[in-house]
């Protein structure tokens, strides 16, 4: 008797919500992006805590301009019959001179690397700075380390890829120089160039390393880092007059914990 | 039973959950605000730099002209021609440059695996020698000071990296006569073509001779080369694979130049005797 017709709003809304209620009973994915935006933070976080985003940014436009640039490039120190020209170093021009916007997306990803690369660096020192590393975040401190390894490692890989005269003789005694290392250099050195020698099977072994292997750990230690991150939130300022966590650590305040919203809480007692 | 201190930074951080949870602020809008406004500087950033790149270089582009950025490209890479400058990135100049302050064959190494060997287990290490929970600036001198020293020196040698001169092919061959003279080789028409390759084809951008070139990356003097009577077949066996007969040379191999030219070169060196 009593089944009441559903209102047209309310029909609306039921359309709405049903993909995303099958969505979070089946993953729970609904849950973890409403934790993830609605997740409190310190109240008196700065512009310099936007650095880490800022390199996260940086490192998906490598991303989307690299996948791009694989589209058109072709890793082959084969010369090209018609230009005479080594194949990756015409590819290479024909993303410049010919592809639609080509030297926009190569521009990008040639100076967003280095974007990328003084972000990392600048966010490192902000986070020894704030002192941000200590306890409970060490080992965010040490994904953090390699991660900047790994940036430098697709900076030394991806200069190769042009295969130009700056390229080439940069590559050259750069791997020369890790052949130096005692134990692993050699082998390491042998690893890279696939062979004792420099040669046509280097500049493939670069670019899958640089587009494969590197960009694959990247993004795995990017998902722990934001992870570790979510997990053990951000750090106040530790200038901060109202930072989390100070409560009566090495300035005992008279209530006993400082205020994080009202710095008034936290006068000193006589 | 824990220690004192593992028990307080416990009691802080829950302390810091508490004061997060009762008086923070949400992630979304505040923070990500920022971090939106943040990522779009840097997208335009890069697409600036990207524009400034292309049309600051002139010509068609075809062309190996340098913009206000550099060049689009360089000549293709070639193996057999040896005039080359070994420059990185510019983000590994502050390596490339710290290789000049070390001099073959005693510490080289150094400066090419030791210091950034050291640089990144430090790195790695930070948290684990900095233990205390201090955070504030003033009370972490230690801290400020080292950082920035880093930041000094990193700054430096970038700089001296970026700015260190390249010897000019053109200008190293009149430099050849003088050599000559010097070194006593003029009746030697062997050594000076050896000499001229050797002006030709980028020796002086690593190693220095009778004052000029460059001295990267640890390689040394060759102006008394030949005092040390190693002999021709030994010169041209280290230019065609140094790192066989010197382990752990970074100098990489000319064995491109061809039998003849390498000779030349071998000739050159032997009867480099330091001058008068």
């Amino acid at each position: 008797m009593a089944t009441r017709r559903l209102t047209r709003t309310q029909q609306l809304q039921q359309t709405i919500l049903y993909p995303i209620d099958w969505l979070e009973e089946r993953s729970g994915l609904v849950g973890g992006v409403k934790y993830f935006l609605f997740r409190k933070v310190p109240g008196d976080i700065n512009w310099f805590q936007t650095l880490g985003s800022a390199a996260l940014t940086a490192f998906l436009v490598q991303a989307l301009t690299g996948v791009i640039l694989a589209m058109y490039y072709q890793p082959s120190a084969a010369i090209d019959p018609h230009t005479h020209q080594p194949i990756a170093y015409s590819s290479i021009k024909h993303i410049t001179n010919d592809v639609f916007a080509g030297w926009l997306v190569r521009g990008m990803h040639r100076w967003g690397a280095s974007v990328f690369i003084i972000l990392m660096f600048m966010h490192m020192g902000r986070v020894f700075l704030f002192g941000a590393y200590k306890y409970p975040r060490e080992l965010n401190w040490i994904i953090g380390v390699l991660l900047l390894a790994s940036g430098l490692g697709e900076g030394f890989t991806g200069y190769l890829l042009p295969w130009d005269q700056t390229a080439y003789w940069a590559t050259v005694v750069g791997i020369n120089i890790n052949g130096t290392a005692p134990f692993l250099g050699p082998f390491l050195a042998q690893f890279l160039q696939g062979g004792t020698y420099i040669n046509a099977d280097t500049l493939s072994r670069f670019y899958s390393i640089h587009m494969l292997l590197i960009p694959g750990a990247i993004f795995a230690l990017i998902g722990l880092h934001l992870y570790l991150v979510v997990r053990l939130g951000v750090t106040s300022p530790p200038w901060s007059k109202e930072a989390a966590g100070t409560g009566p650590l090495e300035a005992p305040s008279q209530n006993g914990r400082s205020g994080l919203v009202s710095p008034t809480a936290r006068r000193r007692g006589r | 039973m824990p220690s004192d201190r593992i028990v307080e930074r416990r009691r802080v951080f829950q302390q810091y959950k508490e004061d997060v949870k009762d008086r923070g602020k949400p992630f979304y809008p505040y923070a990500m605000f920022h971090d939106t406004v943040m990522s779009l500087v840097v997208v335009c950033v890069i697409v600036a730099l990207a524009i400034i790149w292309k049309y600051t270089t002139p010509g068609d582009h075809h062309t190996t002209a340098a913009g206000w950025l550099g060049k689009l490209y360089d000549e293709p890479a070639d193996p057999g021609t040896i005039n080359f400058v070994p420059r990185p990135d510019w983000y590994f100049y502050f390596l490339f440059y710290l290789l000049r302050i070390f001099k073959w064959p005693n510490s080289v190494i150094l400066g090419t695996i030791g210091i950034p060997t050291i640089a990144l287990v430090l790195l790695l290490a930070i948290p684990f020698l900095d233990v205390r929970a201090e955070r504030r600036l003033l009370r972490r001198p230690v801290a400020v000071i080292a950082s920035i020293l880093v930041v000094l020196s990193m700054g430096v040698l970038t700089y001296k990296g970026a700015t260190a001169k390249e010897a000019l092919g053109s200008e190293l061959l009149a430099q050849v006569p003088h050599w000559a003279k010097t070194q006593g080789f003029s009746n030697n028409p062997t050594a000076i073509a050896g000499a001229r390759l050797f002006a030709e084809s980028g020796c002086l951008n690593c190693h220095t001779y009778l004052g000029n070139g460059g001295h990267n990356l640890g390689a040394p003097n060759l102006s008394a080369e030949g005092a040390k009577n190693k002999g021709i077949a030994f010169q041209i066996s280290h230019l065609k694979c140094p790192a066989c007969v010197n382990s752990g040379s970074p100098m990489p191999s000319f064995a491109g130049l061809g039998e003849d030219n390498l000779k030349k070169l071998a000739t050159f060196l032997e009867a480099s005797k330091g001058g008068k």
